[in-house]
């Protein structure tokens, strides 16, 4: 079972949450595509190799009540630093749903990457969008076959008739 | 721990499974042979205060269930944070309820009865302390230990050692089965002194 650690969510700045949470639903050959080229020349210095664990996640009833423990998901979580040791760059971290080793460095290395001002004007065009786009088309889709099987129920109201219903006696 | 604290994290073992291994199979060695120095194998990034040994020690040994507790000197340092990534510790101010204790070299000893002592029913849920000394044989006082795991009797020369340990250690002995377990450390080598050893000055001659 993965332990918790790492930053509370109220030291994350809302910006590096959202774009972690992109990465981590980000589809795996944009990650590959965009993020390789950019680290194929820096050295990656492992803080924590993958990791496959499992973690408790929790949900409320009904979006707003009561938490209650949904279930165990499997997570794969790393921690990178990219560049030399004399140059400290910040520090990567991704936690990704599923057992994909290569998707969490590369999310790991996005979140490194894009602490970094100087790549974060680039990134946000070539990837974050992107994903954004994906993931909202992702959601759209799902939301039209829903839509498909929906059913309306109503019920057939009684034709209302003038005097007598018709049978002739 | 702050999102600051991570930036400065260093790499734990080059191997997490080997490395921890090694670390544990030295420190078992280590409580079977007390008061035999043994080289640790240093296979990880080490913070930049304490010692080495101690540091790796450590990094093998604490896992998410125990409490740590480290004196000022070490505190400062960045090797907090760096254990408490690597191994899920929790970091505690209160010496008497932690699990493993890591007294620098330059702060003194708290009180060796003072920390956990286990009961009579679980003797296992004491604390186990690392003291960094200075350096083993040297020309310094030396100690003679008795006990389990010791042929006779052995000698082991400590420079550095606290002032009141000896005492305080034979007041450890005293309780048995209760008590504290002990590793001295310098900057490459560890020590083990399990609760069942024995250890008085050497008369001078």
């Amino acid at each position: 079972m993965l332990h918790k650690f790492g930053n509370t969510p109220s030291e994350l700045t809302p910006m590096r949450q959202e774009w972690m949470a992109l990465l981590a639903r980000a589809p795996h050959t944009l990650l590959n595509d965009i993020v390789k080229p950019y680290i194929e020349s820096k050295q990656t210095e492992w803080l924590r190799r993958p990791e496959t664990g499992l973690m408790m996640i929790q949900a409320r009833v009904g979006g707003t009540g009561e938490r209650f423990n949904l279930g165990e998901v499997t997570v794969t979580r790393c921690a990178l630093r990219l560049g030399e040791l004399d140059d400290p760059s910040p520090v990567g971290v991704s936690y990704v749903l599923g057992r994909d080793h290569q998707h969490a460095q590369l999310a790991a290395a996005a979140d490194a990457l894009l602490q970094d001002a100087s790549y974060y004007v680039d990134l946000e065009v070539q990837l974050l969008e992107p994903v954004r786009q994906f993931l909202k088309q992702q959601q759209t889709s799902r939301q039209a076959r829903a839509q498909t099987t929906k059913v309306d129920f109503f019920t057939v109201a009684r034709e209302v008739s003038s005097g007598d219903d018709g049978e002739v006696s | 721990m702050k999102s600051q604290e991570l930036q400065n994290v260093i790499p734990g073992f080059t191997h997490e499974a080997f490395g921890s291994q090694a670390v544990f199979r030295t420190s078992l060695n280590a409580m079977s042979y007390p008061g035999r120095p043994l080289e640790i194998p240093l296979d990880c990034a080490l913070p930049s205060l304490g010692h080495g040994a101690a540091a790796a020690l450590l990094l093998g040994l604490l896992d998410s269930d125990t409490t740590l507790w480290m004196s000022p000197s070490v505190r400062e340092g960045d090797a907090g944070p760096w254990l408490r990534f690597h191994t899920g510790c929790q970091v505690s101010d209160d010496v008497n309820n932690a699990q493993f204790i890591w007294v620098a070299h330059s702060d003194s000893l708290p009180q060796i009865s003072s920390m956990m002592q286990g009961s009579e029913d679980y003797p296992d849920q004491s604390a186990t302390c690392i003291i960094e000394i200075q350096d083993f044989d040297m020309e310094s006082e030396e100690l003679v230990l008795q006990g389990p795991g010791i042929d006779g009797n052995c000698s082991l020369k400590v420079l550095g050692l606290p002032d009141a340990f000896v005492e305080q250690w034979q007041n450890n002995h005293r309780i048995f089965p209760r008590g504290i377990d002990v590793f001295l450390t310098n900057a490459s080598h560890i020590v083990g002194l399990p609760r069942t050893t024995r250890i008085s000055r050497k008369a001078k001659a």
